[in-house]
């Protein structure tokens, strides 16, 4: 039966909004939708009339929602809150993921509760593989300086591959810096007009 | 100091002028002379700083004045958790800008009004209402930045100033700043009131022009506080005093005029406001042009960051916010109960104890009746001698009495 809750994800970032978007389908909530960036945001969502939002924490549109708290004219269906209200080890949950959650008047807390749930999750998710992606640029640009500074040494002291690599390793462990580090300096050594 | 003994306090801002302080606590070394490490965390919305003071992910804020009071009541569906304001982050910076199309309608609806000061415009407004209305047309939409911000109450103080309701003779919506200038030339509202540099923006773009500012509505407005949860507050006292103090130091410097410049710099970098560093110079200098193709306008008093008691946690201000959430709807309670509500967020003891060891001049009341000065003026000052004072006057010439007026 919770399977029919209406669900509007809104987010600038389309590939996390589609990681939730399918944890939630997979999860059998086949009413999933997803919007980005809008200036028309009230009206989309009146248009939609989702049962639950699920938006991420720093999107600035969360201060727009906000007005939907308030029962006016605007307002054709009030949300009734911010799920921060129920559950204290949920919100705290959320807020650390960066996932915050608004529902219209009328829903149990334990019906929302998987939804959140799964937010957070995907959102934790989408944080891992990005940090993974990060890391493994940062990897590839350490090896592409310690790369450079092993061809200058080949190029300027007639050193093999071998011997420069282990140059930079035996200066890096003496002066208890990262490889990387010593090749960076290699690298602005050899770039100075002396 | 070693940076092993400083005590870390993370706080986030909004990127906006009124951000000053955090930022030059920050930058100009106020925070670590106080033996705190201050990291500055940028937010992009009222609602995620809000939710983060009150869950604990942030220490300290930069914080609309009425959300640390909605909280204390969960006014607006705000989580009812216990935070304080612990002074004030300045005065000014507000201004309520109109399309251009709906400024040629205002001109022409009443040009007597329009020419005449710069709060009266809500007559011509009335005007353009009311002929909309007989012609059958839509009703205007307008936009503010959060419920319970200092600027949905003043367009709202200055919309029923002219017996314009704002919830039944328009549209009043929600809009974060950045967003501002494009809604309205989209002509998905038709104005708006915001801070700085969002009005300047759209005269710049030539798709608005500033009809009203703070300084003609209510220049003694509350604006930001810095705002912190009650139980940090309980369980940090010395750190909270320390942030305090810095703060303070840190307005001093900022209402230096040779530091303008610096400041303005400070400000316009990538990881505070992120906007050119001139617009953000002739918007604290209250430089301000109107409308497109006119000479700047100096503003009196623009923004204001220690003197005039600028920093000062009055009571007042605290029982005028509750009035105005109680004008519109946002709660509602009794005189006794608002005392109460004020009292547990607005301490002007704990200001009090953090700024003795800096010498400086206070005032002898914590509240005082709000209203009716045109002009700067003296008030006693604790222990003797005088402070001085801000203009105060409402756009009305009505006066708030915390003690009496019950909105």
């Amino acid at each position: 039966m919770d399977q029919n809750l209406s669900i509007l994800v809104i987010d600038e970032d389309p590939d996390r909004a589609a990681i939730v978007e399918r944890g939630l389908v997979e999860s059998g909530y086949t009413r999933v939708a997803k919007i980005g960036t809008t200036l028309n945001l009230v009206s989309r969502i009146q248009a939609l009339a989702p049962d639950v939002i699920i938006i991420d924490l720093e999107n600035p549109d969360r201060d727009t929602l906000e007005q939907m708290f308030q029962v006016s004219r605007a307002i054709q269906r009030p949300i009734a809150m911010f799920v921060g209200q129920s559950d204290g080890d949920m919100i705290r949950a959320s807020v650390e993921a960066g996932v915050s959650a608004y529902v219209v008047d009328g829903l149990r807390s334990e019906r929302i509760k998987p939804i959140v749930e799964m937010a957070i999750s995907r959102f934790e998710a989408f944080d891992a593989l990005r940090r993974e992606r990060d890391e493994a640029q940062a990897k590839l640009a350490d090896r592409k300086t310690i790369e450079k500074a092993k061809g200058l040494l080949m190029k300027t002291k007639g050193l093999d591959e071998e011997q420069a690599y282990a140059a930079l390793r035996r200066t890096a462990m003496q002066q208890n810096r990262r490889l990387v580090d010593i090749a960076h300096s290699v690298i602005i050594a050899f770039q100075m007009d002396i | 100091m070693t940076s092993a003994a400083l005590t870390p306090v993370r706080c986030g801002f909004v990127p906006l002028i009124d951000c000053a302080l955090p930022v030059i606590a920050h930058e100009q070394g106020f925070a670590e002379q106080q033996g705190l490490a201050l990291e500055l965390v940028r937010e992009a919305s009222w609602a995620a700083i809000r939710d983060k003071v009150a869950f604990g992910v942030l220490d300290a804020a930069h914080l609309l004045a009425g959300i640390p009071l909605a909280c204390a009541v969960g006014a607006a569906r705000a989580p009812q958790v216990g935070m304080l304001a612990l002074m004030a982050l300045g005065r000014g910076g507000n201004s309520i800008t109109v399309s251009s199309a709906l400024y040629q309608r205002m001109v022409e609806a009443d040009p007597v009004a329009m020419a005449g000061p710069r709060a009266q415009s809500a007559q011509a407004l009335r005007k353009v209402i009311d002929a909309d209305r007989a012609a059958g047309h839509p009703p205007l939409s307008f936009a503010t930045v959060f419920p319970v911000s200092s600027h949905n109450f003043e367009l709202r103080y200055w919309l029923a100033s002219a017996g314009i309701d704002p919830d039944l003779d328009l549209n009043l919506g929600i809009i974060a700043p950045p967003r501002m200038v494009e809604s309205l030339a989209l002509g998905h509202i038709d104005g708006y009131c915001v801070g700085e540099p969002w009005g300047q923006r759209a005269v710049a773009k030539g798709v608005g022009a500033i009809i009203a500012t703070k300084s003609d509505l209510f220049p003694a407005a509350p604006e930001k506080v810095l705002g912190v949860r009650t139980a940090w507050a309980e369980q940090q006292g010395d750190v909270a005093e320390k942030l305090i103090r810095a703060f303070v130091l840190a307005a001093q410097w900022a209402d230096d005029p040779d530091n303008r410049e610096t400041l303005a710099a400070l400000l316009a970098r990538e990881d505070y406001l992120g906007q050119s560093d001139a617009a953000i110079l002739a918007s604290l200098r209250g430089e301000v042009i109107l409308r497109a193709g006119e000479p700047a306008t100096v503003l009196p008093g623009p923004h204001v960051f220690y003197h005039w008691q600028a920093t000062f946690p009055w009571l007042s201000h605290g029982h005028w916010l509750m009035a105005q959430m109680q004008r519109w709807g946002l709660w509602s309670g009794d005189l006794a109960e608002r005392a109460r509500i004020v009292s547990s967020v607005y301490r002007p003891d704990l200001y009090r104890r953090a700024v003795a060891p800096l010498g400086i001049p206070l005032p002898v009341e914590d509240m005082r009746v709000e209203g009716g000065h045109l002009q700067p003026f003296q008030s006693p000052a604790e222990g003797g001698g005088m402070i001085d004072l801000g203009p105060d006057t409402f756009m009305d010439g009505r006066l708030f009495d915390p003690a009496r007026s019950p909105v």
